[in-house]
């Protein structure tokens, strides 16, 4: 499997990688909707460049498909996903819709820096210098934006200068410590819970089916989910199966009638639901990505749970897991080359990252191994007798 | 064990077995049959039916799951929206004109799954499973004598959902406690699988649902290692004599591409009897060549065990608690050859 | 590796060979989905009539198979492209009545009812963002649809909505509301049945309905009893049927309370609707994820085993455990272990 397939492996007569192009035709030009280096479907970034990357080679969230954020414990990870999600939404001019939440939320949302290429690469610029001599298999290890890219060679170079030259960024850096202000923010919609007899849900989902099939027909739509089923928010009715499972059931059917204009993203309290219950495994059967939080225990001492490589690099602040991707899993799964892997995520002021995750050396043997790099390997005559 | 006892065993245990699958006597009104998806009751059930056509008794199969009538069965019933009462009066219906015509004859009536029933959620306040049961073993009319046997099959791994009262017993309670016979099964190289591991003092293995690994709903498969050509299903019966007695035995009821349909002998056998559980002995016990062979000879004879015996051991009055020797000491007399030396140990 | 058949040699018995009123059952995870699976049910019966280039079921020519397919998770667009991908052209098949859809999906439990003022303006704005579009260089052979936009499920004349011969609605509660479905289905099959000649076969693959039992629940008068009878009526319709359903460890172990916890009505009914129907099935297809992890070369785990049906007669179904592998262009390899 060292080399790419994508031009053979065609039964006869029957062009398989022309489909896709046919079958969802990509609304070009639309800011913020790139076609998927994988197969040519369209997709929209989650304002969170790695994590674009880690879906499964389409290098962003692929239109139609709903992503489940689920997180443990009582740190709010999640949650800044979800707002450099809709951060992301506002700046491409998409109609974001925010479940469940009052608008005071919209106000949060983390301010632009400004394109992530250009964070990028002033990122990498420095790692360039600090770069050591590493065998070049672990190189990639590294840098784990360029593992998506390194996989489309021989597409992803040209149309990335392109699309970094003329079109408009595809993903955006955001600041958490500051404020987004974008002529748009005020055109994000608000759906509020509203105590009812019958499914709490019914309404929201009415306000969404009109919001999208009324607009015209090249507005993107982002549907926002902040902690769905958290008891201070939800009614008490909604985690019954017939409410919250129709709901997504429904959702779902929507977000694939309009398969090529909206995206949702959902975050979830694991600590209140969890992932052993039948009812968490049907919501995430019902998700067409589901991703795992699962973050560190709080330590004052940072480096006490560091899994970083060395000590230039920010530790991890949690363990990441992938249990579902969009499209891939949907098709059959596992073949791709991220899935299984451990990853740990490291969110800062700047930027959300999400990384290999590798077990550090273990505590305390760092001076044993100090002396040994001092003292090098005993020498061969030490060692005979 | 003394052969014996097992000769004995055998012959009684076998012959009840063939009552019970051959219905005979009435031995049993009324069987659990407690199956998995490990060991369905399907070859069971076709054994029972295949018993039933050899001595002319009329089967019913009274069907939960069975999507068409199988070969062998006279009247099928199906239950789909059909309520407990109307089940009970349909599966009377299709015997009328048999019992009409012929007033004496046997009856079986089978249900492939009692499950659906229990689990069933419509609300029928009328349900009563003992009083459902009893319903098919009732005479239909006074005239007609009909011996009739109800197999009934409950599937274990299919969870119950909880009791609308929490004090009343569990259906499958109730189940064991009506039953008179109660047949597990349970696949024959599972048995020995397990049988393998325990003789090794590990822990058996466990199957299926058991294992507890995700997606994993069987864990039958057909060669499974180690066992080899182990094909039929193992019996466990538990069985309620009239006067009250227990009767418990494992069987093996061989696959039914062993033996023609129109066998007549009995073909379960003791699980006991099996070359492939019970392997017989390689060397008896009480052979002669038990001694590992050598150029010497380690042996005694008659008399050199004899002598053996007849030694009186040095100090062996010691321990008789008299005499100098007293408490086993070590007396010593020193000769004139001996250097005593007083700082050098002492006595 | 070279180009794959569509349909793997090793599992093409499987797949192909379909007594008369069997049921098979077709269980999936979260990490290893089955809509693959589905797909080459979908090409065995279906593959010999639209090309004859596929040997592997030669034997089955005599036969005509028509297919149903009922979706509860999945829409026609997806089962469309997926299916093209092996060169079965559903929107055809369904034309020449050898195919059927059924949606089970996009109105199940809320029927998509845009305002009315609206749907004009949906049917005609696609064309309007054309100038938009990027250089057409870019993606070379991207045409406009010429079909009807997805926008326009729900409009009255979603009726004539290519390929999709139906949709189901959930109303009411209860034993009513599985009968309605099944009056709709039934409705399809004979449909169907209609344009059948002597021997044909009809198979009908439901795909999930253990949706339909999570999202309603004993709570709503349906349990695991309802949803079997329900499958029960529909086999009865059809030559063969094959179920899709979901055995992740939360609801299949959970309601067996070896974990202490007592299970959720939504485990209990979903572990006793599995199994009972396990029990029902001539052979149950299971997938997995591999115990050791993900594998670059080995997308999941296959294990078919027999299941406790009653079915007529000795069948000869072998039991086995294979590995398999989705690349990326759709196609799968069946293998051993062991074997590559």
């Amino acid at each position: 499997m060292s080399f790419r397939k994508r031009n053979i492996g065609l039964s006869p007569g029957v062009d398989r990688n022309a489909v896709p192009n046919t079958a969802q035709p990509a609304p070009e030009g639309t800011p913020g909707i790139r076609p998927s280096p994988d197969d040519g479907r369209p997709t929209t970034s989650t304002g969170t460049r790695s994590l674009d990357n880690l879906l499964a080679g389409h290098a962003g969230l692929p239109m139609g498909k709903l992503l489940f954020i689920e997180e443990n414990g009582t740190t709010d990870f999640a949650g800044a996903l979800l707002r450099y999600y809709a951060a992301e939404g506002v700046i491409q001019d998409q109609k974001i819709h925010v479940v469940g939440v009052p608008e005071q939320w919209g106000r949060t949302l983390p301010g632009l820096i400004g394109s992530a290429e250009s964070l990028d690469e002033k990122r990498s610029d420095r790692r360039k210098d600090d770069r050591m001599k590493i065998a070049w298999r672990y190189e990639r290890l590294g840098e784990f934006g360029a593992v998506a890219g390194s996989r489309d060679a021989p597409s992803t170079p040209g149309e990335q200068d392109s699309t970094a030259k003329e079109a408009p960024a595809f993903c955006h850096a955001f600041d958490l410590t500051k404020r987004l202000t974008h002529p748009s923010i005020t055109n994000m919609s608000f759906i509020p819970l509203m105590p009812s007899k019958e499914s709490p849900f019914a309404a929201i989902l009415k306000r969404l089916q009109t919001a999208i099939t009324s607009s015209p027909a090249n507005t993107i739509h982002r549907i926002v989910v902040p902690s769905l089923l958290n008891p201070t928010m939800y009614p008490p009715g909604s985690c019954q199966p017939e409410n919250v499972l129709q709901f997504l059931h429904a959702l779902k059917a929507l977000m694939s009638a309009h398969a090529t204009r909206v995206t949702a993203m959902i975050t979830f309290p694991l600590s209140l639901f969890p992932r052993s219950s039948g009812l968490v495994r049907w919501i995430e059967l019902l998700s067409d990505g589901v991703i795992e939080l699962c973050p560190f225990p709080h330590s004052a001492d940072a480096t006490a749970t560091s899994g970083a490589a060395t000590s230039q690099e920010e530790p991890p602040q949690g363990m990441l897991k992938t249990h579902r991707l969009p499209v891939l899993h949907e098709r059959g799964g596992g073949s791709y080359q991220n899935v299984g892997q451990d990853w740990a995520f490291i969110l800062s002021r700047r930027r959300f990252e999400i990384k290999p995750f590798s077990l550090p050396p273990a505590e305390g043997d760092t001076e044993a191994q100090d002396t040994a790099a001092a003292g090098g390997m005993p020498k061969k005559s030490d060692l005979e007798f | 064990m003394a052969p014996v006892n097992l000769s004995h065993r055998r012959t009684h245990n076998l012959l009840l077995i063939s009552k019970l699958l051959s219905l005979r006597d009435t031995a049993s009104p009324l069987t659990l049959v407690l199956d998995s998806l490990e060991q369905p009751a399907t070859p069971l059930l076709k054994e029972y039916i295949r018993r039933a056509k050899l001595s002319k008794v009329h089967v019913t199969l009274i069907a939960f799951e069975t999507l068409k009538q199988p070969e062998g069965v006279d009247a099928f019933v199906t239950t789909r929206r059909k309520s407990p009462a109307d089940i009970t009066k349909e599966v009377s219906a299709v015997y009328q004109h048999v019992a009409n015509s012929n007033p004496s004859r046997r009856r079986l009536i089978l249900i492939d799954s009692i499950n659906p029933l229990l689990n069933s959620k419509r609300d029928d306040p009328g349900f009563h499973l003992p009083s459902f049961l009893s319903s098919f073993l009732a005479p239909t009319s006074p005239t007609a004598k009909v011996d009739t046997s109800l197999v009934v099959t409950y599937h274990q791994d299919v969870p119950e959902p909880p009791q609308q009262s929490p004090y009343a017993s569990s259906p499958l309670s109730v189940l064991t406690y009506l039953a008179t016979s109660i047949i597990t099964l349970h696949s024959f190289s599972h048995i020995l699988a397990q049988k393998a591991a325990r003789d090794r003092s590990l822990a058996p293995p466990v199957f299926g649902l058991e294992e507890e690994q995700e997606g994993v709903l069987l864990g039958r498969l057909d060669k499974l290692s180690g066992t080899g050509a182990a094909e039929g299903i193992v019996i466990e019966l538990e069985h309620r004599r009239k006067s009250g007695r227990g009767v418990l035995e494992w069987y093996l009821l061989p696959p039914a591409s062993r033996y023609s349909p129109q066998h007549l002998k009995e073909i379960v056998t003791l699980l006991d009897d099996n070359i492939l559980y019970n392997p017989p002995m390689e060397r008896d016990p009480g052979a002669e060549n038990e001694e590992p062979t050598s150029t010497f000879e380690l042996g005694l004879t008659d008399k050199q065990r004899r002598d053996r015996e007849g030694v009186v051991l040095p100090y062996f009055d010691a321990q008789s608690g008299d005499g100098p020797g007293e408490g086993g000491r070590i007396l010593y007399d020193m000769g004139e050859e001996d250097d005593f030396d007083e700082e050098e140990d002492e006595i | 590796m070279p180009s794959q058949p569509p349909l793997p040699p090793l599992l093409a018995p499987y797949v192909s060979t379909l007594p008369d009123a069997s049921l098979t059952l077709v269980s999936s995870i979260l990490g290893a989905t089955s809509n693959w699976l589905v797909l080459r049910f979908l090409h065995a019966a279906l593959s010999s009539q639209s090309a004859s280039t596929f040997g592997a079921d030669d034997l089955q020519n005599g036969i005509k198979k028509k297919v149903v397919l009922v979706s509860f998770m999945r829409s026609y667009e997806f089962w469309k492209t997926e299916a093209k991908r092996l060169g079965l052209d559903l929107t055809r098949l369904a034309e020449k009545h050898q195919f059927a859809f059924i949606d089970g999906m996009s109105e199940l439990f809320y029927a998509q009812s845009p305002a009315p003022t609206s749907s004009p303006g949906m049917g005609s704005s696609p064309r309007t963002t054309l100038p938009m579009r990027g250089p057409p260089g870019a993606v070379p052979g991207r045409a406009p649809q010429p079909t009807a936009p997805v926008g326009t499920m729900g409009n009255p004349a979603a009726k004539q909505e290519p390929g999709i011969a139906k949709k189901l609605h959930f109303s009411g509660r209860g034993l009513a509301s599985l009968d309605a479905m099944e009056k709709d289905i039934a409705l399809v099959i004979e449909q169907q049945k209609t344009q059948m000649e002597e021997g044909d076969e009809l198979v009908l693959i439901i795909d999930q309905p253990d949706l339909l039992l999570a999202t309603t629940g004993p709570s709503m008068g349906i349990g695991a009893t309802e949803m079997s009878e329900w499958i029960t009526g529909l086999q009865q319709l059809a030559h063969a049927t094959i179920v899709t359903l979901a055995t992740d460890t939360p609801l299949i172990h959970n309601a067996s309370g070896l974990g202490g916890q007592l299970a959720t009505p939504i485990e209990t009914e979903h572990a006793a609707f599995a199994i009972g129907l396990a029990h029902r099935a001539r052979s149950v297809m299971q997938l997995r994820t591999l115990e050791t992890g993900a594998a670059k070369d080995v997308s999941g785990v296959l294990r078919i085993s027999r299941g406790g049906g009653l079915g007529t007669g000795e069948d000869n179904l072998e039991e086995r455990e294979a590995l398999y592998f989705i690349q990326r262009d759709g196609g799968v390899t069946v293998f051993g272990r062991g074997e590559s």
